[in-house]
């Protein structure tokens, strides 16, 4: 067991933060707020992540802002506060964890620790240890043990040292798919004992999901939505959150027509499509919105079966161009809105399928059907 | 046959490293870690004694720290301690000829210390200090040791300086090398002979030392 103290130490924390900073011709500027919880700030490589939690520890100096933990302002531009890295109770674990090679497990473990009475200091080693599953690793080095290892033994000297809030820096990128997919329960369940709040940077959208409760998404140095994890997954507010997020189908069009059933947009390749209105508003007939839908929400229909359809609208006749399997799904690369002649203008629209329901459809390459975009499926970004 | 060049190599050469790993210690870590006006210019002011003839090494410090210095008259006059033509004056000679070779392989150590290594441990609580001592110098310590041991042997086999600041009085500020010199311009083979044999298996047997420590495991 951990000393008790340890299970309090990061409890109800928050963290807020506004930074701007500029370094190699890149610009960073955001501000977020996050409190006893597990958020994960998610955006492509190159997005400024990494950069951002450097700029929050510490390791790099912001040109403007302010960093507060737990209310405390560890750095503001305007009042010149600048508290050393030592002194900001921020654990962070770097990409590739770097652990003190010429310290075995149990001395990295310790290293951080700052009670001074030893038997203490043992008794939160023994506690890490066991919590991370390192047991019979103490007397190893770094070097001599595996990379999940070396992770959980990173995470482990990190927590010893009591940290305020956690960061960590794409903790699970250097590892293979089943121990990442181990190593990210592991994640959740100390964070469970040890309710630390923490920012988690990732590139991998189901590492967002699965771990998130709240997901930040971050593309060329702005955070461009923050929410719970549904609201982010589901609702995108921008063009670029709902690419990153998996909306591989993202169009352009005008809206036609306003009414109680929804908006009718008008897309130059599908003609009328049916879409629910963004709950925040902001749209008007004849303005320009981009509308979205996830591959795997499109219903694909056999054109011999269409009478099961209840509603005629949203049904586009299709072009299967191209299947592609995806291990327990296949993806089709579809052509919407053609004229007969294969290839010829229309929509390029990906539709995700379960490998059942396409051996059932009989679904090939070159076959004509139709698809339905569920109009509640639909999401509109004004 | 009088040991005494031998035995005034030794302490000197021992006293040289001790100074020179002292200074190289602190001149190499921050021409690794640090960034300061003028960094360009001490690093090659540090390298030069290598590049130039020790006699002109040694005339300079002949220049600075003899009696008719401001820093000489000062050492002289108000603290009674005479540099030049003492053993001392050899000392100071070996540890500007042998700096180079210390701060060369430490500071290339310490520039392999990852910058991420020292920030873990900054942000796990632990002061400058604390970094250096426990993350920067034990991951820095092969190359440090190999350029003690350069250091060592570079002041073992110091001459040009040496003989400028320190002489050559006999039974006082005369070291091997310049006991070579001497026995061989006065025809006395004998002595050169074994002179040459101590400093040549000497100088490998450090060599060899040196190559063991770089090339050890962790």
């Amino acid at each position: 067991m951990l000393p008790a103290d340890f299970l309090k130490a990061g409890i109800k924390v928050s963290i807020r933060f506004d930074l701007k900073k500029s370094i190699a011709g890149f610009d960073i500027d955001a501000s977020l707020s996050l409190e006893e919880e597990l958020m994960v700030l998610f955006g492509p490589s190159g997005a400024g992540k990494t950069l951002l939690l450097k700029l929050i520890a510490g390791i790099i100096k912001p040109d403007k802002g302010t960093v507060a933990i737990r209310g405390d302002k560890v750095f503001d531009s305007g009042e010149r506060i600048d508290v050393p890295m030592r002194g900001r109770r921020v654990g962070f674990v770097f990409q590739d964890y770097a652990l003190f090679p010429h310290m075995t497990i149990g001395e990295n473990i310790a290293y951080g620790i700052p009670e001074k009475k030893d038997a203490l200091a043992a008794e939160a080693v023994r506690g890490l240890v066991d919590l991370m599953r390192l047991t019979g690793l103490e007397q190893r080095y770094p070097r001599e043990i595996s990379g999940g290892q070396r992770q959980r033994a990173a995470l482990a000297r990190t927590l010893a040292a009591k940290p305020g809030i956690l960061l960590l820096d794409e903790p699970f990128s250097a590892l293979d798919y089943q121990v990442r997919e181990k190593l990210r329960a592991d994640l959740l369940r100390i964070h469970e004992v040890y309710p630390v709040t923490t920012l988690l940077v990732t590139h991998d959208l189901e590492e967002a999901f699965m771990l998130g409760a709240r997901i930040a998404v971050i593309n060329h140095g702005r955070i461009e939505q923050v929410g719970p994890r549904e609201e982010v997954f589901y609702r995108p507010v921008t063009r670029n959150v709902a690419r990153f997020i998996g909306f591989k189908n993202i169009f352009d069009g005008v809206v036609a027509g306003i009414d109680a059933n929804g908006l009718i947009i008008h897309n130059s390749d599908m003609g009328a499509v049916r879409a629910d209105a963004p709950s925040g508003g902001g749209v008007a007939v004849g303005g320009r919105v981009t509308f979205c839908i996830r591959p795997e929400d499109i219903v694909v229909v056999r054109p011999d079966k269409t009478a099961v359809l209840s509603s005629p609208s949203n049904v586009f006749d299709a072009y299967v161009e191209s299947i592609t399997g995806k291990g327990s799904t296949q993806m089709l690369f579809l052509k919407v809105g053609y004229s007969h002649v294969a290839g010829e203008r229309g929509a390029s629209i990906k539709a995700e399928l379960p490998n059942f329901v396409v051996r059932k459809l009989g679904l090939c390459a070159g076959m004509k059907i139709r698809v339905l975009l569920k109009k509640e499926s639909i999401r509109v970004i004004a | 046959m009088d040991f005494f060049p031998l035995y005034l190599t030794i302490k000197v050469s021992f006293t040289a490293t001790v100074i020179t790993a002292a200074a190289g210690l602190v001149l190499s870590w921050l021409l690794a870690k640090k960034d300061f006006f003028g960094k360009t210019l001490l690093d090659a002011v540090i390298m030069q004694p290598l590049v130039m003839p020790p006699t002109v090494l040694g005339y300079y410090l002949l220049s600075a720290l003899g009696r008719g210095s401001a820093l000489g008259g000062f050492l002289s006059d108000t603290l009674g301690i005479d540099i030049v033509f003492t053993w001392k004056g050899a000392v100071i000679a070996s540890v500007v000829s042998s700096l180079p070779l210390f701060v060369k392989p430490a500071k290339a150590a310490f520039e392999g210390v990852s910058v991420e290594l020292e920030d873990s441990a900054r942000l796990l609580g632990k002061s400058e200090f604390a970094v250096v001592r426990s993350i920067t110098l034990p991951l820095a310590k092969r190359g440090i040791a190999a350029g003690a041991v350069m250091a060592f042997a570079r002041a073992t086999g110091e001459f040009g300086a040496t003989l400028m600041v320190a002489g050559n009085i006999p039974g006082v500020t005369q070291t091997l090398p310049i006991a070579i010199y001497d026995a061989a311009q006065s025809g006395d083979g004998f002595t050169a002979n074994i002179l040459v044999g101590i400093i040549t298996v000497f100088s490998l047997t450090v060599l060899y030392v040196a190559g063991r420590f770089l090339k050890g495991r962790d």
